[in-house]
Parts: structure tokens; sequence; C-alpha cells
């Protein structure tokens, strides 16, 4: 190969073509516009936007945010603009950029999720809409949320449902807090999911030993960042083996090495989020990053490290 | 305003008192547009712990010189961090971020209260309220007399200042809440009360400021603080609660409660204290 042959880094995730596997972790992108002083949102593989529900949410009282080693808990509670406004004030602006937008959906009943992905597809000839994320694992909210991704059986009837009400792409968001990941993942699978992404947050606490008060008003969070890697690899690695649809990667990945851990382990695509929080041209250097360990190693696709674990 | 993420050099450090640290920052691009009251979100260390940015308040700008202050307390493992780090060193930076103090025209009078650290983010803004030609008066709150910051600075621009050592160490006895009600009875008789009172310090004492400040019928702001994440509105995970119709319509059938979530980072972290729902947290 040649060195200035610049290699492949195209994929394919649920139908939906992206220039290359680097997305935006949903709840640390805002809704993109944020991001536009530090980076140019037509260099993302796709956006992923903060979760939305039908109507808007208030969101948990504060402190939600504690960090933790090498992590930190979040417990925002899917405080968002709901649907209407996000129809009305986010997603024009997003129609400047040769980028996909998937929207991350959450609901408290499944006629919720079903309205939204309706109300979704009804506005996508007009708007930039690529694909919804089900969040069915979301661990901050009291009804719905993390309840449909714990069980299989609620999994795929969620999935089935949603399938049935739209044409859009359905990517479902699976959560680490579960005996056997594979299982839930299967569910989806023959539900009808076009992909599956993973790892949502893992449920956990912090304590102020002083006040003896939990750091967080909600008390539990979600644990993300670095700390979390580990887990999120793992539970990559047991669903690629298990399911034939494309696996979108998270957990911890804060630099290029980590987002190709994730590609070797059989994700076709991954997910930059608490690091956005830190840095926020964090997807951007994972993008470079990930060409020049290409041209470094004379790969010419990038999807060639898909699964190309050796045991 | 353009928000920046640079690396800036650390041009002099100084430990102004135990455990509180001056840094000078050659940084022209934020001295050129910082307003009072904005912070800087700085990554403390170099690697993943600790993982997060820290909030900072702008301290002091020289838009000539083309630096910036900053005067922060060591805290926790990031300011301890930020304070061990070394002349020279390049510290990454998110800024100037926030909204800012606002000083109307017509105000010939104003007022700053500092608690603690919290005079820190007060200085930028007695400097430009100085330089309109306002009465400056600042008040400053502290614990004990050796943790009194930036007294003579304040005197030396032209201000009038008073401070408050809670164990009476220096000046006034008590808390600078009750300074600042003692003040303004005296004001009230002789010069007249200021036209607008500024605090930053712990929670209590922006409470209590904005409480006198509302029954003496005075404009107040007071900046914010809350755990932060992205410092860019992105996350959601600095909000306040600040009074608001909410058109939430999903509280399963009862009426909105009266606030909504404010992003301190980036709706902040200046809000008008008769504003903020000073509630239980």
């Amino acid at each position: 190969m040649i060195n200035n042959n610049k290699p492949n880094l195209a994929v394919e995730i649920a139908g939906i073509k992206l220039k290359n596997p680097v997305l935006t972790a949903s709840g640390t992108f805002g809704y993109g516009q944020e991001f536009t002083p530090f980076l140019d949102l037509n260099k993302l593989g796709a956006i992923v936007l903060k979760g939305i529900t039908l109507k808007p949410r208030r969101g948990n009282p504060p402190p939600r945010i504690i960090e933790t080693p090498s992590g930190m808990l979040n417990a925002i509670g899917l405080q968002n603009v709901g649907v209407e406004a996000l129809i009305r004030e986010k997603l024009p602006y997003l129609q400047r950029f040769n980028t996909p937008v998937i929207i991350n959906i959450s609901g408290d009943t499944r006629e919720e999720y079903i309205e939204l992905a309706r109300r979704l597809e009804e506005v996508s000839p007009e708007l930039p809409i690529s694909a919804l994320e089900v969040n069915i694992s979301c661990p901050n909210v009291q009804k719905g949320g993390l309840a449909w991704g714990i069980d299989a059986s609620a999994t795929y009837e969620l999935v089935n449902c949603l399938r049935k009400a739209t044409t859009l792409p359905l990517i479902v968001k699976l959560t680490p807090n579960v005996t056997n990941i594979k299982i839930i993942a299967q569910a989806a699978e023959e539900a009808g999911a076009d992909a599956l992404s993973l790892i949502n947050t893992l449920v956990g606490m912090a304590v102020d030993l002083d006040s003896r008060k939990p750091e967080l008003a909600n008390i539990s969070g979600g644990l993300s960042g670095p700390a979390v890697k580990p887990v999120a690899l793992w539970m990559v690695w047991q669903v690629f083996q298990e399911v034939h649809i494309p696996i979108i990667g998270m957990g911890g990945i804060m630099k290029t090495r980590d987002a190709l851990e994730f590609m070797v382990v059989g994700a076709r695509a991954v997910s930059v989020g608490t690091a956005n929080l830190v840095n926020p041209r964090a997807a951007i250097e994972i993008i470079e990053g990930i060409e020049k360990y290409l041209i470094e190693n004379q790969i010419r696709e990038v999807k060639e490290l898909v699964g190309s674990m050796k045991i | 305003m353009t928000i920046l993420n640079l690396k800036i050099k650390i041009l002099s450090r100084k430990e102004v008192t135990p455990n509180i640290y001056l840094l000078s920052l050659a940084a022209p691009a934020i001295a050129q547009q910082a307003l009072p009251g904005q912070f800087l979100h700085i990554k403390c260390s170099k690697d993943n712990y600790p993982l997060l940015r820290r909030p900072i308040s702008i301290h002091r700008v020289n838009p000539q010189k083309g630096e910036i202050q900053i005067l922060f307390q060591v805290a926790g493992e990031g300011t301890k961090l930020l304070a061990e780090r070394p002349v020279g060193d390049d510290l990454d930076i998110i800024g100037p971020l926030g909204n800012s103090f606002k000083l109307y025209p017509e105000s010939k009078k104003v007022m700053l209260i500092g608690g603690g650290i919290g005079v820190a983010a007060l200085l930028a803004l007695g400097e430009e309220a100085i330089r309109q030609g306002k009465e400056v008066q600042v008040l400053i709150g502290a614990l004990n007399k050796e943790l009194v910051l930036a007294e003579e600075i304040f005197s030396d621009l032209g201000a009038k200042v008073e401070v408050a050592t809670n164990d009476g160490s220096y000046r006034y006895k008590g808390l600078v809440t009750e300074l600042l009600e003692k003040i303004l009875e005296e004001e009230a008789l002789a010069t007249g009360l200021p036209h607008q009172i500024f605090a930053c310090g712990p929670r209590p004492l922006l409470k209590k400021v904005s409480e006198i400040a509302f029954q003496k019928n005075i404009d107040s702001q007071v900046s914010m603080e809350e755990r932060m994440g992205c410092g860019i509105g992105a996350c959601l995970g600095c909000v306040c609660k600040i009074k608001g119709e909410d058109q939430n319509n999903n509280n399963n059938g009862l009426p909105p409660p009266p606030y909504i979530y404010k992003r301190v980072c980036i709706d902040g972290p200046i809000f008008r204290g008769n504003e903020v729902v000073w509630d239980d947290q």
C-alpha cells in the first residue's frame, strides 16, 4: 500500500453510510450546536443527540454529577426540551451539515416510544433524521428507562412495536446492568433492531463521608468514563459473538487506541461520550488518530479491524 | 464572544495565603474579551485523574498585556494539581465561559460582597465599575485575618473596603452578611443605599445577601456554583433552580412547580438574587 493513499474509514450501520466510525454518545454532545466552537460537525461519523421524550422533562435536582476515580457519575434524569421543540428549534440547525443525525428516544410507556417514533418519521423527509437510538437503559429515571432493558421479553416487545411503527432504522441501546447481556441483545435483534449500541452507564453511587450524604441528589447515578472501559469491552465482545447486526461500542473511550480496541472486539463503530465533556475535540482527534493508525499499519479499510481479536 | 479551547502559559504563581494561589496566565485572546464574572474551565491534570475540568473564576484581566489572573483555593484533587503546576507549564483551558455581572449605567453606587474565595470573582467587576466612575464599596468576609483576600488591591483601586472575620481577628467580628445589614442601615441614613449589590461566596451567603437586597429593594446579582461537567451547556450537569413558568406538561396532572432548571455554566453563573430558588439543597 502506498502511504499517501488514504485508508477508507467508511462503515455502514443500520443502512446508514458513515464517513468514519466515530459517533458522539447521547447526552454528552447536547444537540450538536454546543460543540461548533471547537470542531467541524461535518467531520464526525454521526451525531447522536441528547435523549428526547415526547414531552419536555425537567430532570433531577442537583447535584447531578460527581467525579469518581477515572470516571464520573451522572443523574441528569433526561432533562430535555421535548420532541416538538427538538423539531422546531434544534434539528433545523443540523440540516446544514453533511453528517447523519441519530435521535436518542426515551419514554415511560410503550405508547410514548411509538408516538415519538411516528412523529419523528413524519418529519424525517424535511429534517436530518437518519436513525433512532432506542434508549431502554437510562438508569436515572423512575419509570421506564432501565426497566425495559433489563428484561428480554420487555425489550423484545418494545423493539417489536417500534419496528412495526416506523421504517426509520432502529439502534437499540443496551444497559450493562444485567446478568446476561447476550440474552437482551438477542431479543433486540429478533425484534427487528438494525443495530445495537452498548454500553449505557453502570449504576453506582458516591458518598460524602463528612456529611454522610450521597453525593448525588438522586442517590444513584450512571458511571461513565475510563473506569468503565474494561466492562464495556467485555460486553461488546460477548454481544459480538451472539448477534449478526452491527454494534456501536462505547464506554470510556478517551483516545484513539480505546476506539480501536472496541473495533477489535467487535464494534463496527464507536461512540465518544464522557471524553467530550473533558476535551470537546476528542471525537475529531480520535478520527484523525484512527486514520494515522491505519496508514502506519498499512490497513486499507477500517472495517478490517472489526472483530479481529485473536484468541 | 468566542469560546476558545487553548493551551495558555503559566507566567507566575504565588501562594497568597495558606492554600490560596494566584496564577498569572498569558492569554491575549481571553484577555481581549473576558467579562467580569466569567470563568475558565481548566484541565488540572494531564491524565484521566481527576477526569473533569474545574471551573475557576477569572480574577483579573489585563487586555493591554494580554494577561489574566486566577485566584483559587485548594479544595480537592483537581485544585491541588493546579496549584502544583510549575511556571512555564501550559494549561488546557476553555473560556471565557458564562454570562457576566451586569453594571447598569444608571447605578452610581454599587456594593460588592465576597465570602472566602468568592472574593476572587469580584475584582474584575470592581475594576470595571471604578473605570466607569461608579462609587464602589467592597465587603470582604473571611474566617480569620490571614484569609482576607484582595483588601489592598480593592483599596488601591479606590474602592471603600470593609472586612468581616468570623473570629473577629480583624475588623468587624461576625458574618459579612451581618456587616452588610449594619452598613445598609448606616448608609441609608448617610449617603443613601447602593443601587446594585453583587455577591460571590458560599450558598448561605448568597441566599442571605439576596434576601437583604430584596427587603431593601436593591437589585442583586449572585455568582452560583454547582458541580460542572462540560462547561459549555451540553451535559446539563450543573443546573440550579430558577423561578419561572415551567412548560413541562408531564407532571402527572399536578400543576407544574414554579421553577426551572438552568445551567450554571451557560445561563449563569450570574443570576439575579431574587430569581434563584433558595431551598433545601
